[in-house]
């Protein structure tokens, strides 16, 4: 820590101490002793060396966190009360590392000593020498040479984080968490209103520092650096000082010339304030002053890589590439070479079978492999993986390698029989040319090491490929003349659609359109309508499938109704066909009743879409059938067949439909001629009554024609007549007393 | 490049110090005087805080090395499959002989082996930043190179490798909340993660080193506050403030290794 110096008794001295601080580290219960033993090396009089020595060695023991806290206290107190501190830092013309070393010093015993004196309040000497010490350090705070002012920063960050209130936040057992909280209110040597004050003082000097000395940049740097744990634990001192580092300018000096130290100078403020502001950030994200913490965060991030051009920092590609094989980390065990181009070799002149003309390697062993033994989903695995790797250019050479065996062939072709295999529609020979200018070799037959069995049962799967895409009736090729041309290739045409097929065919897609019915679940939980305007398939439940297939049923032909309407009248008399939309129309209702209690949603959805569909066609005036109320009877009359007296899906069903007529209604007239239903029609109506204005009409009608008609049912729907057509009822009493009236006469008389 | 050979030369030569060589690769004389204590710190603390440790004990100073990873990742069979250890659980020793055990020739041909017979010697394993306890004495890391001087666990200077990494310890020591009082200098030095550059960017971290101590000793040989007033203006101020003009200095001379500093607290 201290150097040896020149004078022997000095440097025998040093040697000793550094023995001696060698020693506490080994054992802290030495610290104690050993600083009590430094005393008199504080002292202005002892030699700069020692004393610079004894000073660092006091910061370093106060500060060691091998400390309990018990041995740290007794320590602090101990330092203070003996004056050493006091005289490390108050002498005058104090050496600057003694003073720097004396200032650390105090900042680790200011905490200790306040929370000491919290509960020891029979000893203030040590108060009150550590308030002296405080005030020195404050007052040469302004004045200091720079590493020295350092320090004082520290200090003051000390006593701001020992007198202002903490949120339990900082780390404990370092001596951070003593807090404003921690002194009781009938403290009569500390005064918590009076120390906040203070504290609040020199947050804001300090943060001063930071606008005044804005390009100081050891000040900025330290005051930043100290900063955040202040903001992160100290609520009181949270606001301003993340305002005073979002109004820090740390670019300011980028107007001045582009020094290399200016460089330095500027790249530091800029990297601490972006540290300090996203350490806050990161800490505290809910912090309300956050958006404009991550605001500044980019300005200064962009205009930083303005003023440093640092956007191309990043290594460019090519460099990068060329550092990969120097690169460690991303080396792999040999640097993949680049492939040699292939190199496809022209076969020798002779026969050749189909294999030989597309292989492309020389390796015969490999030559010799037989693909099919690889079970078809691995080659398809293969195949696919290959050819999505496969390198463009690579795959242009072989296909031209193996286009010019085609040609050097089909000249040759004429000189040797034609080859037996059959023709392969493939892309690469398609387009290969006559080349008459190509030479007939000599017929050598050379060694032929590879002979595909084409006749083996392994072969089969291939042939009858093959066989497959030959089978549009086009006229082979002419073999003899050309025998690897290949003509262009069609797909057989389908079959022609009868009328009777088609019927068949749409019978069979509408069935489909209900077959994930019965898988799909109904959605967990109840999501409210959308109504018409809801997506069909928004989501892959029984709901949205439902929506999807009521809009086929209504609007799939929605506008094709006419030629449908035509080409029916053309068959109807052969084919009573179906539409689509009927088809599927069909099969909906015959979906609703076979569980028509629970499905009752479904007939009303489909009841909406069928009315609106119609309203639609209403409106374009294309003249297409009406659905809805076709439709409505026919879910109304399937119901009534089944219904009982507890139904009230009826009333539902009837209050939620979008349009009611006469004959729907008059429907209801049924129900009452069967006692135990006429409570349910009777109230179905009333209900229509009461809740569906538009509908009341109607609904009264049909209650007056079943009172006419209908015996069982006449009280209630007295009931409802009296309340809502009184004087209906009167005047039906007006004709009954007449007519009964007489009849009585008649009687009596 | 020489720089390749020097990597794993000190590493097969376990003392460099012995043979006599002087200059920036081998150990020197140590002109005794005053000391800075330096920490280097890069990823996974195997190659460039390493090779920074290595070449910065041979040149006598105190030091002490680090990673602010959450893991020793080292490269493997392939990108996908690195392996992977604890921070100061592991040894290089046991790293050494399980990767000879893997695969002998790959971790020859690729540098790992070298570097971990060179780590091996220097410390007894990777250390994570996060972990360290700053201020606590490192008793027990005596046979450490580099640990003469380093008894009270603290630095005075930490040379980070990559960006990423005084980043981390930056936020680490804000987080940390300063409790010792005692500044430190944090000085990134770009450092690209292989063997070839953690070379040159440890003979880089030498050089600043030598500069930096030389400040530091010039700002011990004045006495009493009077120095102050007295000599020229670079020799007048301390040592805190001459660290960006030497930094400054030193990025001329080392312009492909991009420098950030900042003055932090531990």
């Amino acid at each position: 820590m201290a150097s040896p110096v020149k004078t022997p008794s000095t440097s025998e001295q040093m040697q000793q101490l550094n023995n001696a601080r060698k020693m506490a580290f080994e054992s802290p219960a030495y610290f104690k002793q050993i600083v009590q033993g430094i005393f008199p090396l504080t002292a202005a009089s002892s030699p700069v060396d020692l004393r610079r020595w004894a000073a660092e060695f006091i910061a370093e023991a106060l500060a060691c966190p091998a400390l309990r806290t018990q041995e740290k206290d007794d320590l602090t107190i101990s330092v203070i009360d003996a004056g050493a501190l006091g005289s490390l830092v108050e002498a005058p013309d104090q050496d600057p590392l003694v003073l720097k070393a004396g200032i650390m010093a105090a900042a680790s015993a200011y905490p200790v000593v306040v929370r000491w004196i919290i509960s020891n309040t029979y000893h203030p000497q040590s108060w009150l020498a550590m308030s002296a010490i405080k005030s020195k350090i404050l007052s040469i705070w302004e004045g200091a040479p720079t590493p020295v002012k350092l320090c004082c920063i520290k200090f003051v960050q000390r006593v701001i984080l020992a007198q202002t209130a903490s949120n339990g936040a900082e780390p404990k057992h370092s001596g951070l968490d003593v807090n404003l909280n921690m002194i009781t209110p009938n403290q009569n040597l500390l005064d918590p209103r009076s120390l906040e004050a203070e504290a609040i003082g020199l947050l804001d000097r300090m943060l001063g520092g930071l606008q005044d000395n804005g390009s100081d940049v050891l000040i900025v740097d330290a005051t930043l650096n100290t900063l955040a744990i202040l903001a992160r634990t100290r609520p009181a001192t949270s606001n301003r000082i993340i305002n005073a580092a979002l109004n820090f300018n740390p670019l300011k000096l980028a107007n001045s010339p582009m020094t290399p130290k200016n460089k330095v100078l500027i790249k530091s403020m800029t990297k601490t304030t972006l540290s300090f502001l996203g350490n806050i950030l990161r800490r505290d994200p809910d912090n309300p002053l956050a958006p404009r913490i991550s605001q500044q965060i980019q300005r200064l991030m962009r205009s930083r890589d303005e003023i440093f051009n640092e956007a191309n920092r990043k290594r460019a590609l090519p460099e990068q590439a060329a550092a990969g094989h120097g690169d460690v980390k991303r080396q792999k065990t040999e640097a993949a070479a680049p492939q040699p181009p292939l190199r496809i070799q022209p076969l020798a002149p002779g026969p050749h079978t189909l294999a030989e003309v597309f292989s492309l390697t020389n390796n015969t062993g490999l030559q010799g492999f037989d693909v099919t033994v690889v079970p078809a989903p691995l080659t398809a695995r293969i195949n696919i993986r290959t050819l999505a790797s496969l390198d463009q250019g690579q795959l242009d050479l072989a296909i031209n390698g193996v286009r010019d065996r085609l040609i050097a062939l089909y000249a040759a072709a004429p000189a040797v029989p034609p080859v037996p295999v059959p023709v392969v529609g493939t892309a690469t020979a398609q387009q290969a040319p006559a080349n008459s200018g190509t030479a007939v070799l000599g017929l050598v037959d050379d060694d032929d090491d590879y002979e595909p069995d084409l006749y083996t049962a392994a072969e089969d799967t291939e042939q009858i490929l093959n066989k497959l895409d030959n089978a549009p009736p086009e006229a082979p090729p002419e073999q003899n003349s050309e025998p690897l041309a290949l003509g262009p290739f069609r797909l057989p045409p389908p079959p022609v659609l009868n009328p009777d097929t088609v019927a068949k065919v749409s019978q069979i897609t509408a069935m489909r359109i209900f077959g994930p019915l019965s898988g799909l679940e109904d959605p967990l939980v109840r999501k409210p309508k959308a109504g018409l305007n809801r997506l069909a398939a928004n989501s892959h439940d029984r709901d949205s499938w439902l929506t999807l297939i009521t809009r086929l049923a209504t609007r799939s032909t929605m506008g094709l109704e006419d030629d449908i309407k035509t080409e029916a009248d053309a068959t109807a008399l052969g084919h009573p066909q179906m539409s689509l939309g009927n088809l599927i129309r069909e099969m909906l209702f015959n979906y609703v009743l076979e569980d028509w209690r629970r499905r009752i949603e479904v007939a009303v959805a489909w009841c909406c879409e069928e009315w609106y569909n119609d309203q639609l066609a209403k409106r374009e005036g294309l003249g297409a059938p009406l659905n809805y109320e076709r439709c409505a009877l026919r879910l109304m009359d399937g119901f009534l067949s089944y219904i009982t007296a507890q139904d009230k899906v009826l009333t539902r069903f009837l209050s939620e439909i979008p349009h009611l007529s006469r004959e729907l209604l008059g429907r209801l007239k049924g129900l009452c001629s069967d006692p135990t239903t006429v409570q349910l029609a009777m109230t179905s109506l009333l209900y229509l009554m009461m809740f569906k204005p538009p509908a009341r009409e109607l609904a009264l009608d049909t209650v007056y024609e079943i009172w006419l008609e209908y015996e069982d049912a006449r009280p209630l729907a007295e009931k409802y007549l009296r309340k809502w057509r009184p004087k209906l009822l009167e005047a039906h009493a007006a004709a009954d007393g007449v007519s009964s009236g007489n009849g009585s006469q008649t009687m009596t008389a | 490049m020489s720089a390749v050979d020097t990597a794993s030369g000190a590493a097969s030569s376990s003392k460099p110090e012995q043979n006599g060589q002087n200059g920036q690769n081998g150990g020197r004389e140590d002109p005794g005087g005053f000391k800075l204590k330096f920490c280097t710190v890069c990823a996974s603390n195997q190659n460039r805080s390493m090779e920074g440790h290595l070449r910065l004990s041979l040149a006598n100073y105190p030091v002490i090395s680090f990673g602010t990873g959450s893991l020793v990742r080292l490269p493997g069979p392939s990108i996908t499959q690195p392996n992977v250890y604890k921070f100061n659980e592991t040894s290089y020793d046991s790293i050494y002989r399980e990767l000879e055990a893997k695969d002998p020739r790959l971790y020859r041909a690729n540098g790992l082996l070298n570097m971990l017979g060179r780590n091996r010697q220097v410390k007894w394993g990777p250390e994570r930043w996060q972990d360290w306890q700053v201020g606590m004495p490192r008793t027990k890391h005596k046979d450490d190179k580099g640990a003469d001087g380093m008894e009270g666990g603290v630095a005075d200077v930490v040379i980070t490798c990559e960006e990423r990494c005084w980043d981390a310890v930056i936020d680490d020591l804000l987080n940390r909340g300063s409790p010792l009082n005692r500044p430190v200098h944090v000085i990134n030095i770009d450092i690209k993660d292989n063997h070839e550059e953690a070379s040159v960017g440890g003979r880089a971290i030498v050089d600043l080193a030598d500069s930096l101590n030389k400040i530091a000793a010039e700002e011990r040989e004045k006495v009493g506050a009077s120095a102050f007033d007295s000599g020229s203006a670079g020799a007048r101020s301390g040592f805190d403030e001459r660290v960006p003009d030497v930094l400054a200095e030193w990025q001329e001379r080392w312009p492909n290794l991009p420098a950030t500093w900042t003055l932090a607290w531990f």
